[in-house]
């Protein structure tokens, strides 16, 4: 990507699922990292935030769950993504989930996942170095 | 190869720079000498701090004796050990009540169910967003046949239950409880247990389109009136101080939120013409109890203490029972996470210890694996154990406040008193909590908190083991496995409500709505009319959508599906 272009993400919560503290603490430490930041808040459902990310052209799609929902709405997700085309979006899902689920996770497409706990330097630096666009 | 030789090639690969880090912790001192909340603390209190007798008479007392700063009991756990009381909520109501009777059987005192996100929203199961959610963070209780489930040969007059719906589905909640009581004989007089009823908290736990100010204050008051008049052993709110914590506030901020919304239903309260000592007895509080343990043993007799004062003071109370801050406490979920799980075992006996020791009337503890899914049946169990080993090997049920004259106990009791009356101040600096709320100032300051804890330990100003001191490689597995819901328990009741508003006579249906419709309009509590309608299987969504387009709002808080009724 040129280098005068911001990394730019979509971060969002799925579904019914309230729990943004986490969320939101991404959005502002990713801001703080220099990148173009959209977040769409709760209460979305997979087709509106597929066409968020079209919309705005998007590096990046953060997921986040707590309420025990990642493998029934991350499948449809990436089904949603591949119908676009948006293999070049980079996928990463955030929250809690426990580590048997992970490798379920990557196998259906997710780049990366960031369980509670993670520090800000481990996913800034995971994006800056793995955006593919 | 024996274990010897292995040993010893270990030892031929260690270089002498490995043991630098070593070396250097033998001389290591805390990095800290703050309380969690950021309150700076003195290298040893003493009785210079205060004249302790005239502190003792002025500000602390005996437990049982105004301002209750040790106590609300004289005898505190002799007369009763605190209820055990472990949250369960998971699949179908079928599959929480199994969940409910097992940690009965295994010495759990108290009942104790959650609603999942799609109860909380005032959603039924058959609801085109919850098809995906139902049951996987609770328990969803749609109609009067749910209910029925849940409570199914439980004698309901005899046990003591903490239904937590928090969001204006409360009165749902209520009205299917009491409808269920009521077919079953049971003289409602005689229930006892809590609902947890803090709907305006709810807009801050990431449910505002559920929880419309307004709409929190109608339908949480109503619960209160009705309960006060007619359930005399019911605990009518749990105001939650403990979700507030858990989005990243301070002990400070916890308890002067916390108050700023109680007060909001208080204030109502009195509007209806209540009396302050005829409904103030059943006030209670949910509190977090987070890893510092001193600072939320402190927080725990501060708040008793600033409770009885502005209850007596503020409000006029004369019955002592009207002033006490009766709370359950959850310990702290955020302060647990999924590097290294088993160290949550230990988070929780601290702060379950904390709990105990600052006076609580009943507790949650959370399982080790709250950071990373539902708790599963044995990590359950092992919350339930924490508790019975603190309660029936540790001695602390011996002595009320054991920790009442300690140098720092009371010197930070005072402190964090000082401290949440500013905040208060601060609060009515922005015109008081209704502004507050208004304005979104209470959002915009929970916000900023968050980030701050987050930058605490992201600089290490905060310590958390396994994740910013003594990291791990990730575990490959978790401990005691995961608790999945499985996909056909959610699906099944899905089934089941479509059934049954399929079954149900719509003219006796429509006599009941109209009612309850009647009543919103003519500003009456809407509480009888639910449980008429609820006996006439209403849902919960049809209760709640309907008192909603009466208060001007969707009848959907997702503004996705329209009343089904035509009203006169």
């Amino acid at each position: 990507m040129a280098d005068d272009r911001k990394i730019k993400a979509v971060i969002t919560k799925v579904g019914l699922d309230g729990h943004d503290r986490g969320a939101k603490i991404v959005v502002s430490l990713l801001k703080e990292a220099g990148m173009e930041v959209v977040y769409l808040g709760m209460f979305n459902q997979v087709e509106d935030i597929i066409q968020a990310v079209v919309d705005e052209d998007a590096d990046v799609l953060g997921l986040s769950y707590l309420s025990g929902e990642q493998l029934i709405f991350t499948p449809k997700i990436v089904a949603e993504m591949k119908k676009n085309n948006l293999d070049d979006v980079l996928l990463i899902v955030g929250g809690t989930v426990p580590v048997e689920d992970i490798p379920l996770m990557e196998d259906m497409g997710v780049d990366r996942v960031f369980r509670a706990g993670s520090l800000s330097s481990e996913f800034i630096e995971y994006i800056e170095k793995n955006i593919k666009k | 190869m024996s274990q010897t030789e292995e040993i010893k090639t270990d030892a031929a690969s260690e270089k002498e720079e490995d043991w630098g880090e070593y070396l250097k912790g033998y001389y290591e001192k805390p990095n800290s000498f703050k309380t969690w909340s950021g309150l700076d603390t003195k290298e040893i209190y003493t009785p210079k701090d205060f004249d302790a007798e005239k502190h003792y008479k002025e500000k602390v007392g005996d437990a049982g004796q105004y301002p209750y700063t040790r106590g609300i009991h004289a005898n505190m756990f002799r007369g009763r050990i605190w209820t055990k009381r472990e949250v369960v909520g998971i699949g179908s109501p079928a599959d929480t009540h199994a969940r409910l009777k097992y940690l009965a059987e295994q010495g759990g005192t108290g009942l104790n169910t959650i609603a999942d996100v799609t109860y909380e929203m005032g959603l039924d199961a058959d609801h085109p967003w919850a098809a995906n959610e139902v049951g996987l963070t609770g328990v969803n209780i749609t109609n009067i046949k749910d209910m029925e489930t849940l409570t199914k040969d439980i004698p309901l007059d005899q046990v003591s239950w903490s239904l937590i719906t928090a969001a204006p589905s409360a009165v749902a909640t209520m009205a299917q409880y009491i409808a269920v009581a009521q077919g079953a004989g049971f003289d409602i007089a005689k229930l006892r247990g809590s609902v947890q009823n803090d709907p305006i908290h709810f807009g801050y736990c990431g449910f505002k389109p559920a929880s419309p100010l307004d709409l929190a204050i109608k339908l949480g008051c109503d619960i209160m009136e009705y309960c006060t008049l007619n359930m005399p052993k019911w605990y009518y709110t749990t105001v939650n101080m403990y979700d507030l914590r858990e989005q990243g506030i301070t002990a400070i901020q916890e308890v002067a939120y916390g108050f700023g919304i109680a007060m909001c239903y208080i204030d109502e309260l009195v509007k209806r013409g209540l009396n302050v000592d005829q409904f103030g007895p059943r006030f209670t509080f949910y509190v977090a109890c987070h890893v510092d343990i001193f600072e939320e043993i402190a927080k725990l007799r501060a708040a008793r203490r600033m409770w009885a004062k502005l209850m007596k003071e503020k409000y006029g109370a004369t019955k002592p029972g009207a002033m006490h801050f009766r709370f359950a406490v959850h310990t702290s979920g955020c302060s647990l996470v999924p590097q290294q799980p088993l160290n949550n075992l230990i988070r929780v006996g601290y702060q379950a210890l904390a709990a105990v020791l600052g006076g609580v009337q009943s507790l949650h503890c959370c399982s080790y694996d709250e950071p990373i899914c539902l708790p599963t049946e044995a990590s359950h169990l092992q919350a339930l154990r924490t508790q019975q080993v603190l309660a029936y090997e540790t001695g602390v049920t011996n002595v009320a406040d054991p920790l009442g004259g300690s140098y720092y106990i009371e010197g930070l009791t005072d402190k964090i008193e000082e401290k949440v009356l500013e905040a208060m101040a601060e609060i009515d600096s922005v015109g008081g909590m209704h502004e507050a709320i208004r304005t979104e100032w209470l959002d915009r300051k929970l916000e900023d908190e968050a980030l701050l804890r987050q930058k605490e330990i992201e600089s290490g100003e905060k310590l958390i083991v396994g994740v910013n001191i003594f990291k791990s490689d990730m575990e490959k597995e978790t401990p005691l496995g995961v608790q999945r819901v499985a996909p056909e328990s959610g699906q099944q009741q899905i089934n089941d409500v479509k059934e049954q508003k399929r079954l149900r006579n719509w003219d006796n249906l429509m006599v009941a709505m109209q009612r309850l419709k009647d009543d919103a309009i003519a500003g009456k509590n809407t509480l009888p009319a639910m449980i008429e309608a609820t006996k006439a299987n209403a849902t919960t969504g049809e209760m709640i959508g309907t008192v909603r387009e009466v208060m001007g709002h969707h009848y959907d808080p997702m503004e996705t599906i329209e009343s089904p009724f035509t009203f006169k």
